[in-house]
């Protein structure tokens, strides 16, 4: 399944997403691309009522997912009832519209 | 360094301005900060313009150069200052640094911002071009859904309720109601936005938790001072209102990766600086501006700045000591939730009421022999912080 | 007037239950009376609707222009089944709302204008009429259109309103239509009101629809223009 794109710093091991050009830990240069996880845990969450131009899903539940192997991401979270703590499984979804193209991005469920 | 004087203030009232260009707005605000100091003759050497994004509301570019033209103030040197909601301190923050450097003598600093040319929704997309392109903007985020992810945190962490958020509200729109500048004129009730069986009706859910009233309105206005030396400052006649610090400190661009994501870093550092520049301490202060975008960065930031210990800023509030005659009044001017918040205006607009608080020239809304004041303006989702330290000497 | 002649002039009339009148408490902590008008109202109503055809902004003209000629048409009997709610502060009148019942099972909503501005008072009338039509008339939908960009964002986006085919009788528009269904499921949302309204309220309201004078009416829909010596 297609997914984001980590990275794992080849010095300290701090795992950072989106990309950096160096650690925010130690400044090191070289990292490992690695990729999240399967499962994660819910931070934080929030549900949009009011949202921006281009996406019509009124009540898009958006939070921040930190995988099992330490990758923290937003994404679209696509369970009923969220709770801060709860494990979630990453999917890879069109989540938005840009210039007429469908933008793929990270969905979050309820693990099986 | 040399001294700063903010020796001209101006601004014009924060609302919806259909009548009026960006660059009108501006040069409004400019002329009652030149007027206000006295300049007559005297040329301005330098203008930094505080805006975010005058591409994108309004189809114009380098309005700075445009703004020195239509106030004919050529040869001045003119520049646009951009940093989100915080390109207006960031101008301030360029403008100090002129004249502070010894490089500029008379520097005119003014934000102004026009979001409302475009339909709400696109002035909400238009905002959130601020988020990552990658891990944050494909997904819907906007600033509120930011500003919702966080109070969530926030809220729990330290015990702060949707009352403590509604009381920011109140307070705020109960100053608006002084200040003939603010976009908000008008009281509201906890009955009437939070505690009635049917107020979430009048008070809608924007990003969970944060609802209507927990969020500043989108406004055009303008703001503008007018920076000098201190012998120009005192040739002109005009009360010695220093900028005695200036403090600025980032954060990484996402929420995700902070380390801890209920620290406002950039607040704190910046407010630190700008503290350790003036040789003042929090309990100096006697009137702040914080950036209230939304109710919950309000209590945020006066913990974060140090005003109050960490945890203890909504039991402040519920206490009264952050209103108009408590022991340290946040927000006289309403605020952004009532002020307004034309997002390139609001850190200069800031700079204008301490100017007009410590020169006693703040009408209904004045607190009490206040001298030093203090303002945070947040860039970005507090990616991006700038703080000031206020003074006044003579 | 010779009754003879008018039997043919005046469109045929349902008999339709009346509106409960209502009280919704606003932001500002002060209650908006929200009750149905007779036509004996329609002179007082115009009052406040004629400022409004010299403002661009927002559409006020052409949703004035076309208020005006609906109350007028339903206070000389020319206009077939129409209902007018408005809503009253301290007896003040702050919006008017109407709508057209087409057919027992259709009604067509025709306009909302708020002369109050920022408490949400055209949304709070809109869902009344909403409310009308669908839980005390009985109606299976309601047809919408929206002149302005703000109307469109009020109720085809929070409403989630469905797309129609054919023409709104409001210019030929595109209709959208409010369902039972979409009703329901969005009335805790956006339908306030407590019933039945305190008797001293009603007694304020029923009293003396008030209407603002022209120029306060100009400020409250523009904005007052302030002029700020400090």
């Amino acid at each position: 399944m297609s997914t984001i794109t980590a990275f794992k710093c080849n010095a300290c091991g701090h795992v950072m997403y989106p990309h950096h050009y160096r650690c925010l830990n130690c400044n090191g240069r070289e990292f490992k691309k690695i990729k999240p996880t399967t499962k994660g845990r819910l931070l934080t969450f929030t549900i949009v009522d009011q949202l921006p131009w281009g996406i019509d899903e009124r009540g898009r539940v958006l939070g921040v997912v930190e995988f099992d192997n330490g990758v923290k991401a937003l994404g679209v979270i696509k369970t009923a009832n969220p709770r801060i703590g709860m494990r979630l499984r990453a999917g890879w979804k069109p989540v938005r519209i840009i210039g007429g193209d469908k933008v793929y991005g990270l969905t979050f469920h309820k693990t099986k | 360094m040399r001294p700063v004087v903010v020796a001209g203030v101006g601004m014009i009232p924060f609302e919806r301005r259909d009548e009026d260009s960006l660059v009108d707005m501006l040069a409004m605000a400019s002329w009652n900060a030149i007027e206000d100091a006295n300049l007559g003759d005297r040329s301005v050497d330098a203008v930094y313009v505080g805006n975010m994004a005058s591409g994108l509301f309004n189809h114009q570019e380098s309005v700075a150069s445009a703004l020195v033209d239509r106030l004919s103030l050529m040869p001045a040197a003119a520049e646009r200052i951009e940093n989100g909601p915080a390109s207006g301190g960031s101008a301030v923050k360029n403008g100090f640094l002129g004249v502070a450097s010894g490089y500029y003598d008379i520097v005119l600093v003014v934000g102004g911002e026009k979001m409302r040319e475009v339909i709400g929704p696109k002035a909400t997309d238009v905002v959130a071009c601020m988020t990552h392109p990658e891990a944050e903007y494909i997904y819907g985020v906007t600033l509120p859904a930011l500003a919702g992810m966080f109070a969530r945190l926030y809220m729990d962490k330290y015990n702060i309720t949707q009352e403590h958020l509604a009381m920011v509200a109140i307070k705020n729109q109960e100053n608006g109601l002084l200040n003939p500048y603010a976009h908000i004129q008008m009281k509201i009730t906890m009955e009437g936005i939070l505690t009635h069986p049917q107020a979430h009706i009048n008070s809608p859910i924007v990003a969970d938790p944060l609802r209507l009233y927990d969020c500043c309105p989108v406004s055009d206005g303008a703001a503008a001072v007018l920076l000098t030396t201190e012998e120009i400052a005192q040739k002109l006649k005009k009360p010695l209102v220093k900028i005695a610090g200036v403090g600025q400190a980032t954060d990484t661009h996402t929420l995700q990766e902070r380390s801890d994501p209920t620290d406002l870093k950039a607040v704190r550092i910046a407010s630190q600086q700008a503290f350790k520049m003036a040789g003042l301490k929090p309990k100096d202060i006697h009137v702040a501006e914080l950036h209230d975008a939304f109710t919950i960065l309000e209590i945020a930031e006066s913990e974060h700045a140090g005003f109050f210990p960490m945890g203890k800023g909504a039991k402040a509030l519920a206490d009264g000591e952050t209103r108009i005659g408590g022991k340290l009044p946040i927000n006289p001017s309403g605020g952004l939730k009532a002020r307004g918040h034309p997002v390139g205006a609001t850190g200069v607009a800031q700079i204008v009421e301490l100017v007009w608080q410590l020169r006693g020239e703040a009408g209904e809304r004045q607190v009490k022999d206040a001298s030093n004041g203090f303002s945070v303006n947040f860039g970005g989702f507090g990616n991006n912080v700038l703080a000031f330290v206020l003074r006044r000497e003579a | 007037m010779d009754m003879d002649i008018e039997i043919y002039l005046r469109p045929p009339e349902m008999e339709t239950p009346p509106y409960p009148p209502k009280v919704i408490t606003l932001a500002t902590g002060k209650p908006m009376v929200v009750r149905q008008v007779d036509r004996d109202a329609v002179p007082i109503l115009l009052n406040a609707v004629k400022p409004t055809l010299d403002i661009e902004r927002d559409y006020y003209d052409i949703v004035g222009a076309r208020v005006y000629a609906e109350l007028l048409g339903w206070y000389r009997y020319r206009v077939r089944d129409e209902f007018c709610l408005i809503g009253q502060i301290d007896g003040l009148l702050v919006g008017i709302v109407n709508t057209r019942s087409y057919s027992p099972t259709v009604d067509v909503s025709l306009h909302t204008l708020a002369i109050e501005r920022g408490l949400r008072i055209g949304a709070h009338l809109f869902a009344a009429k909403m409310e009308y039509s669908i839980e005390y008339l009985g109606r299976d939908e309601v047809l919408i259109t929206a002149e302005s960009p703000i109307g469109f964002r009020r109720w085809m986006i929070e409403y989630g309103l469905e797309k129609r085919d054919g023409q709104h009788e409001l210019g030929g528009a595109t209709p959208y239509a409010l369902t039972r269904a979409l009703y329901f499921r969005n009335k805790d949302r956006l339908v306030a009101g407590e019933r039945p309204v305190p008797p001293e309220l009603m007694e304020v309201a029923e009293r003396e629809i008030i209407v603002a004078s022209e120029d306060d009416i100009l400020e409250k829909i523009l904005g007052a223009k302030r002029r700020v010596t400090q």
